[in-house]
């Protein structure tokens, strides 16, 4: 499948089905609502095959290379078809599972993901297990026919809406580090699991933390090898920072045009601001294109690894300086204006200030880059 | 015929026209060995890879050879030759001279004509100076002699490179008209990506330079290099870096005017940043005229400036973003 013909057949399919396609909301929705919506957009392109290109036949996927499904999230993106973080999971944690589980399980647990009928979520973060993610804690013990999971994860997305959760846990010994971590897929279900939202200073409830007492994880749920789960969460990594990032660019593509559009429209705009405007859209095509050659490079079955450190820092540059520009552009509007479209802005612009924090902090990025990509020797 | 010059046959090619660029005393002499070893051939056959791989190397061993004369004069369907040297008028290299009155630029055809812009070092040598007016009507192209702007006007903060502002009058008979076979346009495009590419050159070049630096140089009992501040100095440029040799790389595929403009916008500033950067981990090495460093930070202040700046452009492409109304998808899978 050629990705432009995709692209143009995709783009026909999105169009002529607008009308069940558009959230019924405008602006903001509830969690609830823009959920249920986004597992019927899922399901929608699911039903027309679009959603099952780029995916192994081994899940119910139409094979092809996972270029299709960054078209996908893109298209949805540009026309704000479906809640862009919901849609991050899905390419988040589906591509690693299907690396690491046995293949009977991923057979049996990620097409319902792929449809939309599912979601799941990530246990990683902990409270005293940040940037510094090889010190977490939360402990798996065997015991009979599986393990019993002990512990607490924070920063955990959509769990309320979760059936499954890739969790990382602790196997060796507290001071094991990297080399005693093994990766689990949980159900959410499971006796012994209790969350509570994490309310954000945008105005959302993204997150949770999440509570682990004596849970039973039957064996055949876990994911590569026993102490072995260090290789899954770099796994992880390089997916996250291709497809979604390419998703995520493509939003940021879109507000960028929603502030050309407005800025234009108000018919006031002087030099300073025309030059706002050609920074923070010269730093979205900065990272659209390095994240262009990382899709190509995913695509041609090359490895991805630190080097898509580049990529986390640039979308975070984009993204920060695209909305500190509306901020500065729409004067006032984010701290006074009422209305749908002034409450996205103040909501995008809040959600910004997560984007140098999440997935891999800007200074961890940094040292990362100076440490494998320039290779400074060790830091002081 | 782009397709046929493997990715390989351009690294082999590379690194002969580095060997050339690196041993030439001169821009004369860079120019004439440039020619010799096929750099007219190269870029009449494959314009844009050609351009990214020989400007790559001018930034990388700091030739100040005049390539870029070239480049605008085949991308105008002029011919390729030492001889024709561009001269590029003040209202198109930069914002700050761009017209403020709607003031005709060419005068009553019986009055000398006042020329005012930037040439190359190739204005010494050259016989031929090619020039566009920027006329209400559009751009016109025109030619005259170049014999009398020999060795004339100041050459500024890079003498080696002798960019030089000339501003003279020409008598209207001296001038002949010309026809391009391209627009202004397209001229500027290629010229600002053949840039984008010598910026990233010298940038990866001085980044090299404060990477081998903090290597070395011992302070407090270790390496500089162990300390953060200096790794996120270093990490910051080569992040900027990649990111504009990325999109100067798409360049290569891609003629959009405003793609070239964020390729050389971006490039320029990923350039100033390395310099900054690289000024500051080289210390007080860095600002001596021993360490080869002064001569990158001059030679990208020049070239940042030609054709638009990283502090003109993004003005420029905003204007024209806010003109469309819209942001243009520019980058496709």
């Amino acid at each position: 499948m050629e990705p432009e013909i995709f692209r143009r057949d995709l783009g026909a399919w999105l169009d002529a089905n607008a009308d069940e396609l558009t959230p019924p909301y405008e602006g903001l929705a509830s969690m609830d609502v823009s959920m249920e919506h986004y597992s019927r957009v899922k399901r929608a392109l699911y039903d027309a095959d679009f959603g099952r290109y780029g995916w192994p036949e081994s899940v119910g996927g139409l094979g092809g290379t996972p270029l299709l499904r960054a078209i996908v999230g893109e298209e949805i993106n540009f026309r704000d078809l479906a809640d862009p973080n919901a849609w991050t999971m899905i390419e988040v944690l589906a591509p690693t599972v299907i690396d690491f589980a046995p293949p009977e399980l991923s057979a049996r647990l990620v097409p319902p993901f792929i449809r939309g009928d599912e979601m799941w979520c990530q246990g990683f973060s902990e409270p005293d297990a940040g940037s510094d993610l090889a010190s977490l804690s939360c402990r798996a013990a065997k015991t009979d026919g599986g393990w019993v999971v002990n512990g607490q994860k924070i920063w955990t997305s959509f769990i309320e809406y979760s059936q499954r959760c890739v969790l990382l846990t602790r196997t060796g010994e507290p001071d094991s580090a990297h080399r005693g971590i093994t990766a689990f897929l949980v159900d959410v279900d499971s006796p012994g699991i209790s969350y509570s939202p994490i309310e954000t200073m945008h105005g959302r409830t993204d997150f949770a933390e999440v509570q682990f007492d004596d849970v039973f994880v039957p064996a055949d749920r876990i994911l590569g090898e026993e102490n072995g789960g260090w290789q899954v969460a770099m796994d992880i990594l390089p997916y996250e920072r291709s497809t979604t990032f390419w998703h995520r660019g493509a939003l940021l593509h879109r507000r960028c045009s929603d502030l050309i559009t407005q800025v234009a429209a108000s018919g006031d705009h002087d030099t300073a601001a025309a030059k706002a405007i050609g920074q923070a859209f010269q730093s979205i095509v900065a990272f659209r294109s390095r994240s262009r050659d990382t899709q190509h490079q995913l695509a041609a079955g090359q490895q991805l690894g630190v080097e898509t450190s580049v990529d986390k820092i640039l979308i975070t540059s984009a993204e920060q300086q695209l909305f500190e520009a509306a901020r500065d552009l729409l004067l006032g509007v984010i701290e006074f204006d009422e209305g749908l479209t002034a409450a996205q802005w103040r909501t995008d612009y809040l959600y910004s200030k997560a984007a140098s924090i999440y997935g891999g902090t800007a200074e961890i990025q940094r040292n990362i880059v100076a440490r494998r990509l320039l290779d400074l020797g060790p830091e002081a | 015929m782009s397709e046929f010059i493997e990715a390989d046959d351009m690294a082999l090619l590379a690194a002969s026209f580095e060997a050339v660029m690196a041993e030439a005393p001169g821009p004369g002499e860079a120019d004439q060995a440039l020619f010799d070893l096929g750099w007219a051939e190269l870029l009449a056959a494959a314009p844009g890879p050609a351009a990214a791989m020989v400007f790559s190397a001018l930034g990388a061993t700091g030739s100040a050879a005049t390539l870029l004369d070239d480049v605008v004069a085949h991308a105008l369907g002029m011919p390729i030759s030492p001889d024709v040297c561009v001269l590029l008028p003040a209202s198109l290299h930069a914002e700050r001279a761009a017209p403020q009155s709607d003031e005709p630029r060419i005068f009553n055809q019986e009055e000398p004509l006042e020329i005012s812009g930037l040439v190359s070092s190739r204005i010494d040598r050259a016989a031929t100076v090619v020039t566009v007016w920027d006329k209400e009507s559009g751009p016109e192209f025109t030619s005259f002699e170049a014999g009398f702007l020999r060795n004339r006007g100041a050459t500024g903060v890079d003498p080696a490179h002798a960019y030089r502002h000339l501003s003279v009058r020409v008598a209207a008979h001296f001038l002949t008209p010309l026809e391009a076979e391209a627009t202004w346009e397209t001229a500027v495009a290629a010229a600002r990506v053949a840039l984008a590419h010598q910026l990233i050159g010298g940038a990866r070049w001085m980044l090299a330079e404060a990477r081998q630096h903090a290597l070395d140089r011992v302070q407090f009992g270790r390496p500089v290099a162990s300390f953060q501040s200096i790794r996120h100095k270093l990490a910051e440029s080569l992040v900027q870096i990649e990111g504009a040799a990325s999109v100067a790389g798409a360049c290569v595929h891609d003629p959009d005017p405003m793609l070239a403009a964020l390729a050389k916008s971006l490039a320029g500033q990923a350039a100033l940043t390395t310099a900054a950067h690289t000024q500051q981990v080289l210390a007080g090495m860095g600002f001596t005229a021993e360490h080869r460093f002064h001569l990158w930070l001059k030679r990208m202040l020049v070239i940042d400036t030609l054709f638009g700046s990283a502090s003109s452009l993004p003005t420029e492409i905003g204007q024209d973003l806010l003109t469309r109304g819209t942001a243009p998808r520019l980058i496709q899978l």
